[in-house]
C-alpha cells in the first residue's frame, strides 16, 4: 500500500533538489513552510507532529531541506511531510501539502464495519500501524 | 519530471558570459563607488574571474563540485569589509553561486545562546535564514573561548562547521575580524582554516583616501568643505590616526556628524538675518578645529553630547 | 429623445386616472446616483420596433417594481418614489443594431432579507412576458453589501472544503458515474470503488439519478459508501461521492440528506431545478451538519443560453453564492460544454474572489464585494481527458473540481487506470508548474514525460489525443478588450 496524501503522491518519490523546487515556490508566494510527521498516517489525523516551527523568515528553501534531513535523522522511519500556510485574509490556512518520507513498509488501513438494523453499516478506518504503542511503530 | 537534458557545450565565450552575468556591472560600481581598496578590488576581480571560469568547465562537464567559496575578510574596523561582503553576496549570486544573493550579518550574541540547548537552535536559525545568500560573522574570533572550557561557542563552530562542509551549495560564509586575532583563530581552529579558501586582507586607508572619502560622505548629504575646512581636515585625520579607537573611515564617518552638530550651532549663535543655502551646507575651519583631537585626543568615536556643544 | 422625457411633477397631473408612459412616472432618472446600497440590475433590453428604448427601460424598472400598467391613486399613500425602481443610463449594446444596456437601480427596502425567492420574483418577475420588448435579459447584478450580510453564503467554501478533504495545492479530481441511468446500486457503487481507489477525489451521480425503478435511492446509498469507504482505506485519504438527494417534497429531500449523513458521507447533491427556496434550505441544512452541498446546475440552459433573453449564467453564480452552495459548476472552456474562456474566467472570479473589480471583458458590469462570504469551488465537467491538463490547470487555475467522466470510465484499461491516468497528469503539471516550467507551452512534453512511469497515462493520451471541441461559444463579452486578454 502506498499512502497517497498530499500533492504528489501518484509521482515517484521527490529527490531533495525537487522538493527544493517545490518549497521554494511556496516560499516566493509568501507561504510559511513547515515540516511535521507522524507514525499514523490516518487520513483524519489532522495533527502531525511539528519538527520546529513553520518557517516565517527563510528566504531559501535550502533551509527546508536541511530541517527534513534534521527530521529524518530522528525520524527517518515514519512519515514526514511539507506544510504551506497562507496568512492571507479570506484564505489562512494550508496552501500546499506533500510527503517527503515514508516508512519501508506502509501496511495501510483496515476498514471495520459494525452492522445495524435496516442494512446499516458503520465504518471505522484504522491504521494498522496504531495497534503497536507509539515509538513502536514502523520499528 | 525529467530535466530537459541538453548536450554540453563543445566552447564557451568567456566574455559573452562576463557580460551577460552582469559581473563587469558589479566589478565597475565596487571601482566607481570605493575609494582605494586596491589590493582587495585586485583579489575580487581574479575571484571573479576563477568563478566565470570554473563555471564554464561546469557546464562542458570539466568540473562537478561546487568549489569552497568560504572567505576569510581581515583588516582594521572602518575598512569597508561590510560593504565589500554586501557586493560580493551580489557577485555570487550573478555567478550563480548563491540563488538569491542577501547578506545575513551577525556577531558572537546571534549564534550562541545562554544555557544549554540554546545554541544549536539559534545558530540554525541564522543559517537557514542565510541560506540562498552570504553568513558575515563578525569578530568571528568572539565565538571561540578556549578560557571557558564549557562556553558554548564551541558548540556554534561546530554547527557552523557542518553546514559549511555540506550545504557549499545553499550557503558562502564570510569571516571577518581584525589580522591578527584571526590568524590565532585560524591557527586554533584547523577546521576553519581548512574550509576558507579566499583570504582577503583589507588595508588601512592612506590620508589621502580618508580625505576624498570625507568629502564624498559630505557631498552625499549635500554638504562640502571650504578651502580652510579641507585643510583642517587634512591635519585631522593625520592627528586622529594616532590617537586611540582609530577606526578608519568609520572615524572620519564620526567626526563629520560632530562637525554638522557644530556647524548647526554656529549658524544658529552667528545669524543676524537670514541664512542662504550656500551657508547652510557648507563646514568652516571651526567647526572640524573645535574637536578635541587637536588638544591631544581624548575623542571617543562615539557622538558624545558634551563634545558637541564644545 | 433621452432628453425630452420629463418626469411629471405635477401631482395632480401625475395621479390622473389613465395610462402614461412608465419614463414620466418616474421610472427614467438620468441624473439618478446609485446609493451604496441600491440594488442594480443590468438589462439587455430589445425593444418591439418603434418603441423607444429610454420607454421600455423605464417600463422594465416599473414592472420589476412598483407599476402596473396604468396609473393608481395608491400611489400616494407610500413613499412612491423611494420604492419605485429608477433606470438611470440607456447604452447601445456594441455591435448589435436594436439592442441596449438599461441600468436600473432598486431601493434595498424593495427586497426581504435573505431571499433569493423575493429577490428574483422582482427582478425576473412578471417583467420577462412584457410585450413592449421582443427579448429581455438579466446580464449582471450588483449586490449591496448590506443585502449580501443577510444571506449565509456557501454552507462549508473552499478552504473549510480543503481542511475537510485534507486536499491541498491541487484541484479536486472528480467523475460522474456512467451510464447515466440503468445500472443497479450493486455495479453502480463498483464504479465508485474503482475511480475512487485508482485516485480520484469524488464521484457524482448524475442529475437526474434520483430514485428510479432500477436503482432506489437508499440502495445506492449504501453501495457508494461501501465503496467510499474501502477506497479511503486503501489510498490513506478522504473520499467522496455526491449523494443526490434531489426529490420530489422538501421532506423527502431531509430524509435522504439524514441519512447520507448517517452514512458518514462529507458531501450532497441537488439539482438547479428544485428551485431558489429549496436550494437554501438545503444549504442552511448543510451548515447545520458540517456537509459539502454540491450543485447540478440542471436546466439552467434553457434561460441562459440565449445572447438577448433570459439569465446570464453569471447572475445565476450571483444568486447561487448567496444562496449557499459550496460546488457549482461553471464550464470548462475547452470541454464539450458551452462556454468561451473571458466569460468562463468571469464566472470563476464570481465564485471564487473576495472581490469583483468591474471588468466588462470578462462580462462583469459592476464592482462586487462579497464581504466575505465564503467561496465557491467551481467544477468544470463536459468532454475533458488528460492530455488538455496544461490547459485546464492555466484556465481553472487550482481551486476548481476537475470531472473527466468519460475520461476515467472510458479508459481502454479500466476505470481504475482511467483514474489514475487523470491523477498522475494532473500531478506531473501541478510539480511542473509549481518548479517554474511553462506548463501552456512544453504541457505535451512534461505529460509525455509522466507517462514514462505510468502507462495508464500512456494509454490515455494514446487514446484522446485528437479530441477538442472547438466551437464558437454563443454567449462571448460583447466587449472585446484591446489588446487580447491574457489571463
Amino acid at each position: 500500500m502506498r499512502l497517497r496524501q498530499g500533492q504528489f503522491s501518484f509521482l515517484p518519490d521527490l529527490t531533495d533538489a525537487q522538493i527544493h523546487d517545490q518549497a521554494q515556490y511556496a516560499i516566493d508566494n509568501g507561504w510559511a513552510v513547515s515540516v511535521e510527521y507522524t507514525d499514523d498516517p490516518h487520513p483524519r489525523n489532522t495533527y502531525w507532529e511539528m519538527w520546529g516551527h513553520p518557517m516565517f523568515d527563510n528566504p531559501d528553501a535550502a533551509a527546508v531541506v536541511f530541517e527534513i534531513n534534521e527530521c529524518r535523522k530522528e525520524h527517518g522511519g515514519k512519515y514526514i511531510r511539507v506544510i504551506a500556510f497562507d496568512s492571507s485574509a479570506g484564505w489562512e490556512s494550508i496552501r500546499m501539502s506533500f510527503i517527503v518520507n515514508r516508512p519501508k513498509d506502509e501496511p495501510g488501513f483496515r476498514v471495520v464495519r459494525q452492522e445495524g438494523e435496516g442494512r446499516i453499516i458503520r465504518y471505522t478506518v484504522e491504521s494498522y500501524a496504531v495497534r503497536e504503542p507509539e515509538g513502536r511503530r514502523y520499528a | 519530471m525529467s530535466d530537459n537534458g541538453t548536450r554540453p557545450p563543445t566552447e564557451v565565450d568567456l566574455a559573452a558570459a562576463y557580460e551577460e552575468s552582469g559581473v563587469r556591472d558589479i566589478l565597475r560600481e565596487l571601482e566607481d563607488t570605493m575609494i582605494g581598496l586596491g589590493p582587495v578590488k585586485q583579489r575580487i576581480r581574479e575571484s571573479a574571474a576563477l568563478l566565470l571560469v570554473d563555471q564554464a568547465r561546469r557546464q562542458m562537464g570539466l568540473a562537478t563540485d561546487t568549489p569552497t567559496l568560504h572567505m576569510s575578510f581581515t583588516g582594521n574596523p572602518g575598512t569597508g569589509k561590510t560593504t565589500v561582503a554586501l557586493k560580493m553576496a551580489s557577485l555570487l549570486h550573478r555567478l550563480g553561486y548563491v540563488r538569491k544573493g542577501h547578506l545575513v550579518t551577525v556577531t558572537r550574541d546571534d549564534l550562541v545562546g545562554q544555557y544549554i540547548g540554546h545554541t544549536a537552535p539559534k545558530t540554525k536559525e541564522i543559517l537557514k535564514k542565510a541560506m540562498g545568500g552570504v553568513l558575515f560573522i563578525d569578530e568571528a574570533y568572539y565565538l571561540y573561548r578556549p578560557e571557558n572550557e564549557r562556553d558554548y561557542g564551541q558548540e556554534a563552530i561546530e554547527i557552523l562547521l557542518q553546514v559549511m562542509e555540506n550545504n557549499r551549495d545553499d550557503l558562502v560564509v564570510i569571516l571577518a575580524g581584525y589580522g591578527d586575532r584571526m590568524d590565532r583563530f585560524f591557527e586554533s581552529n584547523p577546521g576553519f582554516r581548512s574550509r576558507i579558501a579566499h583570504h582577503i586582507e583589507f588595508p588601512d586607508y592612506s590620508d589621502d583616501e580618508l580625505l576624498r572619502i570625507s568629502e564624498g560622505m559630505l557631498a552625499d548629504q549635500n554638504y562640502a568643505f571650504d578651502d580652510e575646512a579641507r585643510q583642517t581636515m587634512v591635519e585631522y585625520i593625520a592627528a586622529r590616526r594616532t590617537q586611540s579607537h582609530f577606526a578608519n573611515a568609520r572615524s572620519i564617518r564620526n567626526a563629520l556628524d560632530r562637525a554638522r552638530l557644530r556647524q548647526a550651532n554656529r549658524l544658529f549663535s552667528e545669524a543676524a538675518g537670514p541664512v542662504d543655502a550656500t551657508a547652510l551646507s557648507t563646514i568652516r575651519e571651526a567647526d572640524i578645529r573645535a574637536s578635541r583631537v587637536f588638544r591631544g585626543g581624548l575623542d571617543t568615536d562615539r557622538p558624545v553630547r558634551r563634545d558637541a556643544a564644545e | 429623445m433621452l432628453d425630452q422625457v420629463k418626469t411629471v411633477t405635477d401631482a395632480k397631473k401625475r395621479y390622473s386616472a389613465g395610462v402614461m408612459k412608465y419614463a414620466q412616472m418616474g421610472y427614467w432618472e438620468p441624473d439618478y446616483t446609485p446609493k451604496d446600497t441600491d440594488v442594480i440590475a443590468l438589462f439587455r433590453i430589445t425593444p418591439q420596433d418603434g418603441v423607444d428604448e429610454v420607454e421600455a427601460a423605464a417600463a422594465v424598472a416599473g414592472e420589476s417594481s412598483t407599476a402596473t400598467w396604468t396609473v393608481v391613486w395608491t400611489d400616494r399613500l407610500t413613499a412612491c418614489e423611494k420604492y419605485r425602481a429608477k433606470a438611470y443610463r440607456v447604452d447601445p449594446v456594441p455591435n448589435s443594431p436594436g439592442e441596449f444596456f438599461a441600468y436600473i437601480a432598486y431601493d434595498l427596502d424593495l427586497f426581504e432579507p435573505g431571499s433569493i425567492a423575493n429577490l428574483t420574483a422582482s427582478i425576473i418577475g412578471n417583467v420577462f412576458g412584457f410585450k413592449p420588448l421582443k427579448a429581455l435579459r438579466l446580464e449582471d447584478m450588483r449586490l449591496p453589501t448590506a443585502y449580501v450580510k443577510t444571506f449565509q453564503g456557501p454552507a462549508t467554501g473552499i478552504v473549510v472544503e480543503r481542511e475537510r478533504l485534507n486536499c491541498y495545492g491541487r484541484p479536486l479530481l472528480g467523475a460522474t458515474v456512467k451510464p447515466k441511468l440503468g445500472l443497479s446500486a450493486r455495479n453502480y457503487g463498483r464504479v465508485v470503488y474503482e475511480a475512487l481507489k485508482g485516485g480520484l477525489d469524488f464521484t457524482k451521480d448524475d442529475e437526474n439519478i434520483n430514485s428510479q425503478p432500477f436503482m432506489h435511492w437508499r440502495d445506492r446509498f449504501l453501495y457508494c459508501m461501501e465503496a467510499v469507504t474501502r477506497a479511503s482505506a486503501a489510498t490513506g485519504e478522504v473520499k467522496g461521492t455526491y449523494l443526490n438527494i434531489t426529490a420530489g417534497t422538501m421532506e423527502e429531500m431531509y430524509a435522504r440528506a439524514e441519512f447520507a449523513k448517517s452514512l458518514g458521507s462529507v458531501i450532497v447533491m441537488i439539482d438547479l431545478v428544485i428551485g431558489y427556496t429549496a436550494i437554501q434550505s438545503m444549504a442552511k441544512w448543510a451548515r447545520d451538519n458540517d456537509m459539502i452541498l454540491h450543485l447540478h446546475r440542471a436546466g439552467h440552459s434553457t434561460y441562459t443560453r440565449q445572447r438577448s433573453h433570459g439569465v446570464s449564467f453569471r447572475v445565476i453564480a450571483k444568486w447561487m453564492r448567496l444562496a449557499g452552495v459550496d460546488h457549482l459548476h461553471a464550464g470548462t472552456v475547452v470541454g464539450k460544454l458551452e462556454g468561451d474562456p473571458a466569460t468562463t474566467k468571469g464566472y470563476y472570479d464570481i465564485f471564487r474572489e473576495e472581490y469583483n473589480p468591474m471588468a466588462l471583458e470578462n462580462g462583469i458590469f459592476f464592482d462586487q464585494d462579497w464581504a466575505s462570504l465564503n467561496k465557491m469551488m467551481p467544477v468544470a465537467s463536459g468532454g475533458i481527458h488528460a492530455g488538455q491538463m496544461h490547459q485546464l490547470l492555466t484556465y481553472l487555475g487550482e481551486d476548481v473540481v476537475l470531472q473527466f467522466g468519460g475520461g476515467t470510465i472510458g479508459h481502454p484499461h479500466g476505470i481504475e487506470a482511467g483514474a489514475t491516468a487523470n491523477r498522475v497528469a494532473l500531478e506531473a503539471m501541478v510539480y511542473a508548474r509549481n518548479a517554474g516550467r511553462d506548463i501552456w507551452n512544453e504541457g505535451p512534453d512534461i505529460l509525455r514525460d509522466a507517462a514514462e512511469t505510468c502507462t495508464p497515462l500512456k494509454q490515455a493520451l494514446e487514446i484522446w489525443k485528437d479530441v477538442t471541441f472547438d466551437y464558437t461559444s454563443t454567449d462571448a463579452p460583447d466587449f472585446a478588450p484591446t489588446p487580447e486578454v491574457s489571463f
